[in-house]
């Protein structure tokens, strides 16, 4: 319980300071949002409603240690401001619409990759120096250090544009309204099909050397000989006696993976148009719409403590010891 | 030295090796290698692979051999230069927390895991923008500030493994200063995890700067394989057919990652010689699985 309430406290701080990074960085880019936007019309404002503009939105005129602390207050109540590029849009709203879809290509990617890469890792390493680990482990050195840009501009390629098997972007058909219907369901599932292949092969690589050479080195250990000695099937001392182990430093390494997951699905989903968070970030730092671009670092960050302290909970489950630390 | 034969007798290393050697060949004899400059134009637009343009031209009929093979400077350029200073950074801070402990150690820990918490592309990504068209020299020195909290994790769990060596305690005895002891004493003793932390640095450099030019926040002038990519987006390379343009940069960008990844795995199966599954093991690990009667 300890464990768990100073992992709270840390990410309470870390969300903290990822909130200050988020307030100063948006002020020093270049380029006032205001001007900007009305720059394309050609028409230049009287100085009363630039500042009404201003106002609404949340460019109060004030030292920026007050700016400061009225940003945390509304960072804390939930209000992100509104979208200057979709005014006036509420930057929770815009974000929270592209969360679905990340959350949702992410996680399913993740978990599909942590699943496969540990099964091959386990196998790799139980069956070490076999043709099956060797292709096992190229294959994994190949997916964990090629680019996810390659991988999703080739996929694209291949899929998308030779063979035609693929949409080319969008989550759904743009011609079907959001609905629990079968056929929209599906045109998600078949829109989402490539992203989340490309994502797959991105990150499965990484998993499995990880759980192959934990596995390796605990192969070594007095207890999985104990356990051989004992007559277990090798299939039990594989599972229950090395995998078990080997596990534990598989499951913190995918605490810090999981920043890379999200710059991965950042980069696919632009590549394949796909409106999630990583393209709304992208778009809105095109655009300079400052609010969101805040808004977006921030609920990645809130998502990779959340993530984090999953993976936490999931420690405490796989590991008895720290129940009692 | 032992670690140098060591290497080159690992068939990944080899590999590898072979394919970072070809890829520096290539940068720095480019000129020699091709008759065009990689910024003018020369040839029509679009051309498909041919003898005159082997890899084809982009669509301002740029030549993509000629700026496949000046491109490869910017690449190991930026990973390199980024590569040693996160591994600098890295290595430092984390021999320092993981021999000092106590305070020093709190802080650094607490500034790491706060890094390691806060996504890193988006940061990057805002951070480029903020910048506006940065050069490869600013996209190596942001990566450089931004990516060394992995390196400082990995060392301070092994500086605080070696720290209870006796050889340490007895540089303590001894009253050796506390630098001497880190530098001399326990680097050494972390050499295999400092080169793994830089070569992994370098494959994460050199993807996200191309990354990051991509996405369109390098400089457009820039003749590098990101910018080569972000201009082959630009395009429409790949709805106009022009494949060439496209496949040339990622390729180049595949094979690049895949020879330090493969020097990487060398490095740790060295350093690790329980990893080591070559030849040999299986022929024993058959034996034996015969010896048991279960093959």
């Amino acid at each position: 319980m300890a464990f768990l309430l100073r992992r709270l406290a840390f990410y309470l701080a870390a969300f903290i300071a990822a909130a200050t990074i988020n307030f100063f960085l948006p002020r020093l880019m270049p380029g006032d949002p205001i001007k900007m936007m009305f720059a394309s019309a050609g028409s230049e404002l009287s100085l009363d409603n630039l500042n009404a503009l201003k106002l609404t939105f949340g460019f109060i005129d004030a030292p920026i240690g007050e700016q400061y602390l009225a940003y945390l207050k509304s960072v804390f109540t939930g209000d992100l401001g509104r979208s200057i590029k979709y005014f006036p849009l509420p930057v929770s709203d815009l974000l929270g619409r592209a969360l679905i879809w990340t959350v949702g290509l992410v996680g399913a990617a993740t978990l599909v990759s942590f699943a496969l890469g540990t099964f091959l890792g386990v196998m790799a390493a139980w069956r070490r120096g076999t043709r099956f680990d060797t292709v096992v482990s190229l294959a994994s050195i190949f997916s964990s250090s090629v680019p996810a840009v390659v991988v999703s501009l080739i996929t694209l390629f291949v899929f998308g544009y030779t063979l035609g098997w693929f949409p080319n972007g969008y989550a759904a058909d743009p011609m079907l309204d959001p609905s629990w219907n079968w056929g929209y369901i599906s045109s998600v599932l078949y829109h989402g099909t490539l992203p989340m292949l490309t994502m797959v092969v991105v990150l499965t690589g990484g998993f499995a050397v990880t759980m192959r050479n934990n596995m390796i080195n605990l192969l070594g250990e007095d207890y999985i000989v104990m356990g051989r000695a004992k007559g277990l099937s090798d299939k039990g001392v594989m599972l229950w006696y090395a995998a078990r182990n080997a596990l534990l430093p598989t499951v913190s390494a995918l605490a810090i993976a999981l920043g890379a997951v999200l710059g991965g699905s950042l980069v696919t989903e632009v590549v394949f148009n796909y409106p999630g968070m990583g393209n709304t970030l992208y778009q809105a730092i095109l655009a300079r719409d400052y609010p969101v671009i805040q808004g977006a670092l921030l609920i990645m960050t809130a998502a990779m403590l959340i993530a984090n302290f999953i993976v936490d909970l999931s420690y405490v489950l796989l590991d008895p010891r720290l129940k009692r630390a | 030295m032992s670690l140098l034969t060591q290497l080159l007798h690992n068939r990944k290393a080899l590999v590898g090796v072979t394919i970072l050697v070809i890829v520096i060949l290539v940068a720095v004899f480019a000129p020699m290698l091709t008759e065009y400059s990689p910024t003018q134009r020369v040839g029509r637009p679009h051309q498909p692979p041919s003898a005159d343009h082997w890899l084809g031209t982009t669509r301002l009929g740029y030549d993509v051999f000629t700026r496949l093979l000046y491109g490869a400077r910017v690449s190991l350029a930026v990973g390199f230069g980024a590569g040693l200073l996160i591994t600098v950074i890295g290595t430092v801070l984390g021999i320092i927390a993981g021999y000092k402990g106590g305070v020093v150690d709190e802080i650094i820990t607490f500034l790491t895991n706060m890094i390691l918490v806060i996504p890193n592309l988006p940061l990057l990504l805002v951070l480029a923008a903020f910048i506006g068209q940065a050069s490869p020299l600013v996209i190596a020195i942001i990566l450089g500030f931004t990516s060394w909290a992995w390196g400082v994790r990995v060392t301070r769990s092994e500086t605080l493994s070696v720290r209870q060596r006796d050889f340490v305690k007895s540089a303590q005895m001894l009253g050796e200063p506390s630098w001497r002891i880190m530098a001399f004493e326990i680097f050494p003793n972390l050499i295999s995890i400092v080169g793994i932390n830089f070569i992994g640095s370098v494959i994460f450099a050199v993807i996200t700067e191309a990354t990051l030019e991509f996405l369109g926040l390098g400089d457009p002038n820039t003749v590098s394989w990101g910018i080569m990519l972000y201009n082959a987006q630009n395009a429409s390379a790949l709805s106009v057919g022009a494949w060439w343009e496209i496949l040339t940069p990622c390729v180049a960008l595949a094979v690049l990652g895949l020879g330090l990844a493969l020097i990487n795995f060398a490095i740790d199966e060295i350093a690790n010689p329980r990893l080591r599954t070559g030849g040999m093991l299986a022929r024993w690990t058959g034996l034996v699985r015969r010896g048991e009667g279960q093959l």
